[in-house]
């Protein structure tokens, strides 16, 4: 049996070769290392390696492998935004991001590859010896030019591959070379050849180099192909200091092989080649088409050129999805060529407004659609998700170039799909940069909405005053406009901020504002918003009936519009609906319907609180095991997305579930761990439940022990007190082999090892042993290296103590 | 033993102390039977320790005189075909980028530690 182990390695392009030593080696270190660093210069293989030997590590990680590109990122404060993307933690309010991620890794056994980090070396090394004192599980493997000098790293210099000589005509290098030569069609490569192993030599057993050139030996014999980049070092290099020659020999190599791929490319190529750079991760060939079309490439000829490019290792493709991308050497090299051409602002211009129109569809079809079967508007979502990447690039050009209007409107139609996976820092960043350009030029009704958008990521991260002073702003000058779905999506954020900060008057006029327009204008979305407000408001009111009856007209507009968020959030309305009326089975049903689609939604923090419920009510069912299993679930959910309002609410259920087994001790424990959690991220008043908990323990257990209880409870940690609370009863089979049973180390030592053991409790040096055992030193010394190997001791003191007890415990071995 | 230039003295405890401790920290990095392994040090008694625990690993020592200039000393490098190398000294690590040593361990990597403390390595200390 393979355990699952999550992750998100890409499965790799194309056979690995050579390296087994190395990854073997690397697979132990990662295990063993705290921090490894893959050093080396540009095209070396890094990046390859490092995959590989993350894939190979998998099992070792019970808690995840996962991959973080760098290369992308110009900014070295997004560093620890793209890790908890990547990671999935989402973040609970300003500056929490780091205290989330933490929550995430602390315990976790987990391996974090941060791929390509030169660029970026202080903020990894910073965020990296951070995270590393804080979590004792926690390993990471990295690539990078420069290692980042931090204390615990192990630095690993990646070498070239091996290269051929008389003894080993089939050194790594010819491997390499034959393979890929092979794969691109050309028949007559072999190995052992003159040719081919000058041109291994020629290109210093660069993988990327020899990649390239493998491509073209369907076309150039090898030996043409040593000689032409033997050539081209020589004319370009010849007039460099010896001083610094052999250091940059391997990057010079490179840039060499490089150009020359790129000079055999035929002009149409070149030009496709320098503005593919533009994109920030993997793009598809309608993008391509899109951006890369224009004057001296027609766009009908895209698809030739590119594959054209795929065939000469310039661009790798991912089959399936018809995904490409660019190395990160290339694309390095053809954003220069990109500048040189003068064509960057052109492309970059483009690439903004065709990511802004591409994900105004996404919107449209995703959002906008009134009424749209939930397949149809799924496809619009999975989309937009995947154009995050390129989303970041281009409103970086917004606000570099001054582009307001349509950084604006990029930045709005993202947010409709940021919101639907319950994550919007990215959004808040976005907006406020857009919000400082000048905004002299953009249309009045794009500004406001652009306020509203920020306004409603804020409210998410309890920001409230700020939220309430934009939203009026917003609301005013939308008002001056036709109606749009974003003063729908205004109003219900107002309400929601209003009433948070009290102020019920203001909040309900925007609710009857919000009501009348949707009405008009047939917006189901946020007519069903607007019921799930009123259903609140009836259940706040203590009327359940009243909320029952607009809860089903919510749940009927849903259904119509065919939106799986709103249908998801009306379900779980419903179900808090069904639980305060007493009809537990009904609450059961309905959380029980909304987990599949947030699931599908990608939305954690919603999912964890649709767990927690659900297990609350499986709780007052006395279905203890249903009330385990969610609130597990949720637990780890939360612990993932880094969210401790998450965790909070896990403890509180488990504090339920307690109460209702009647287990008061457990109760206390965990309202009082809930407690501590919340106090430490700024909410203080106690729950009235906690309250009506606290006073029938101190009837059924005395004050003392309530007292004690609440003191162990806030100071414990939340895990520990979540598994005392779920451990209770027999553990489902899943986590019952996750406490995998530790394998004991049978030791067993060579008759003449267990002699030089004892010799060494007598406090001889090797020497004296030597004699006495008549051996040479040396031997005796190896004999000692390997017991303590197997021993797993570190000097010939601790030999000498284990030997001597395990003579008493086994005096006849 | 005792190093002319320092005065300092090792005793015989002490030299089969630290080359097993040594030996361990090189298992752990890798080093197995047969492999060659260069050592760049200057005389004295970490050369010694060195040396001792390459053998006990089970390596082959392949000794460089650090004096030497920095093309001679990447020639040797290179031609040794050594996954690790054990120095302290900056311009062997610098002559070790265009070899195929993979991992450069400094003679504080070598001396045991207790168990779960942090290795340190050469990046601690090699600053611009």
């Amino acid at each position: 049996m393979t355990p699952h182990v999550q992750h998100n390695l890409p499965a790799e392009p194309n056979r690995f070769v050579g390296r087994d030593r190395d990854v073997a080696e690397l697979t132990a270190l990662v295990h063993d290392e705290r921090v490894v660093t893959l050093c080396g210069v540009g095209g070396i293989g890094k990046t390859r390696l490092s995959l590989r030997v993350a894939a190979t590590a998998l099992p070792g990680f019970a808690d995840g492998v996962w991959l973080v590109q760098l290369a992308r990122l110009d900014d070295p404060g997004l560093v620890l935004r793209e890790m908890t993307g990547v990671l999935g933690v989402r973040e609970e309010g300003p500056g929490r991001l780091l205290d989330g991620l933490r929550a995430r890794l602390s315990g976790a056994r987990t391996l974090i590859l941060l791929d390509n980090c030169e660029h970026l070396v202080e903020s990894c090394a910073e965020l990296v010896a951070g995270l590393i004192a804080d979590c004792p599980q926690l390993r990471f493997l990295l690539t990078s030019r420069e290692p980042l000098r931090i204390p615990g790293e192990l630095v690993w210099r990646v070498p070239p591959l091996d290269l051929p000589d008389e003894r080993h005509p089939d050194a790594e290098s010819v491997l390499l070379f034959v393979e890929r030569a092979a794969a691109a069609g050309a028949r007559a490569v072999t190995g052992g050849t003159a040719g081919v192993t000058r041109l291994c030599r020629a290109l210093d057993g660069l993988p990327l180099a020899l990649e390239l050139a493998a491509a073209r030996t369907s076309v150039l014999d090898p030996g043409r192909i040593a000689d032409r980049i033997d050539d081209r070092l020589g004319d370009r290099f010849r007039l460099l200091t010896t001083g610094d020659r052999t250091a940059h020999a391997r990057q010079r190599t490179l840039l060499a092989t490089v150009e020359w791929s790129h000079d055999l490319l035929q002009e149409g190529e070149r030009v496709l080649l320098r503005r593919l750079s533009v994109f920030a991760g993997r793009f598809d060939l309608d993008l391509a088409e899109q951006v890369c079309a224009g004057p001296g490439l027609r766009q009908g000829d895209v698809l030739d050129l590119l594959s054209g490019l795929v065939d000469k290792s310039l661009v790798l493709h991912h089959g399936g999805g018809g995904r490409y991308h660019l190395l990160e050497t290339i694309r390095h090299y053809a954003a220069g060529r990109l500048r040189e051409s003068g064509e960057e602002p052109m492309l970059r211009r483009r690439h903004l407004r065709v990511v802004c129109a591409e994900m105004e569809r996404c919107y449209e079809g995703g959002s906008l659609e009134r009424r749209l079967p939930w397949p149809e508007r799924a496809v619009h979502f999975a989309r937009g998700r995947a154009l995050l990447g390129d989303c970041q690039s281009a409103v970086d050009w917004a606000v570099e170039s001054g582009a307001a209007e349509l950084g604006l409107r990029l930045a709005r139609a993202a947010l409709a799909i940021l919101a639907v996976r319950g994550d919007l820092r990215e959004s808040v960043g976005w907006h406020e940069r857009l919000l400082r350009l000048d905004l002299s030029d953009v249309p009045a009704d794009v500004v406001a909405v652009a306020k509203g958008a920020l306004a409603y990521a804020l409210e998410t991260r309890d920001e409230l005053a700020r939220a309430a002073e934009l939203i009026e702003e917003s609301i005013e000058e939308q008002r001056r406009h036709p109606y749009t779905h974003w003063l729908g999506v205004t109003y219900s954020v107002a309400l929601t901020v209003f009433f948070r900060l009290g102020r019920g008057d203001t909040a309900l006029r925007h609710l009857r504002e919000l009501e009348e327009a949707t009405a008009e204008h047939d917006d189901l979305f946020n007519m069903a918003t607007a019921r799930i407000a009123r259903l609140n408001l009836a259940l706040f009111q203590g009327q359940p009936r009243q909320a029952r009856r607009i809860g089903e007209e919510a749940l009927a507009l849903a259904r119509e519009s065919g939106h799986h968020w709103t249908l998801a959030r009306v379900l779980t309305h419903l179900g808090t609906v069904a639980e305060a009326s007493g009809d537990l089975e009904a609450a059961m049903r309905h959380h029980t319907a909304a987990l599949p689609l947030l699931e599908e939604l990608d939305n954690l923090v919603e999912l964890a609180r649709c767990r927690a419920l659900a297990a609350r009510v499986a709780a007052l069912r006395h279905d203890f095991p249903a009330a385990r299993s969610n609130v597990a679930a949720g637990l780890a959910l939360s612990r993932k997305a880094g969210s401790r309002g998450g965790v909070v609410r896990a403890l509180v259920t488990l504090s339920v579930l307690a109460q209702a087994e009647g287990d008061l001790d457990g109760a206390v424990l965990a309202a009082a761990a809930a407690g501590a959690l919340r106090e430490s991220i700024g909410q203080h008043d106690v729950p009235a439940r906690t309250q009506e908990l606290l006073s029938s323990a101190r009837d059924k257990l005395g004050e003392g022990r309530v007292a004690l209880l609440w003191a162990t409870g806030a100071q414990q940690d939340p895990a520990a007190v979540a598994g005392r609370i779920l451990d209770q009863a027999t553990l489902p089979p899943a986590a019952a082999a996750g406490a995998a049973v530790r394998e004991l180390r049978h030791v067993t030592l060579t008759p003449r090892e267990r002699e030089i053991a004892v010799l060494l409790t007598r406090g001889l040096s090797n020497r004296a042993c030597a004699a006495e055992l008549v051996i040479s030193p040396a031997t005796v010394a190896r004999h000692v290296a390997n017991i303590m190997e197997k021993l797993g001791l570190t000097s010939r003191a601790q030999i000498a103590v284990w030997a001597a007890e395990h003579e008493r415990e086994n005096p006849s071995s | 033993m005792v190093d002319s230039g320092t005065g300092l003295c090792l005793t015989e405890r002490q030299l089969d102390e630290r080359s097993a401790a040594a030996t361990v920290q090189l298992r752990r990095r890798g080093v197995r039977a047969g492999d060659t392994v260069l050592i760049c040090l200057g005389v004295g008694p970490d050369l010694l320790v060195a040396t001792d625990a390459v053998i006990a690993a089970g390596g082959i020592v392949w000794p460089i005189p650090p004096e030497l200039d920095a093309p001679r000393l990447r020639e040797r490098m290179l031609a040794s075909c050594a996954r690790l190398m054990i120095s302290d000294l900056p311009h062997a690590l610098e002559a070790a980028k265009e070899s195929r040593v993979r991992l450069v361990v400094s003679v504080a990597d070598l001396r045991a530690y207790p168990a779960g403390r942090e290795i340190s390595t050469e990046s601690d200390r090699a600053g611009p």
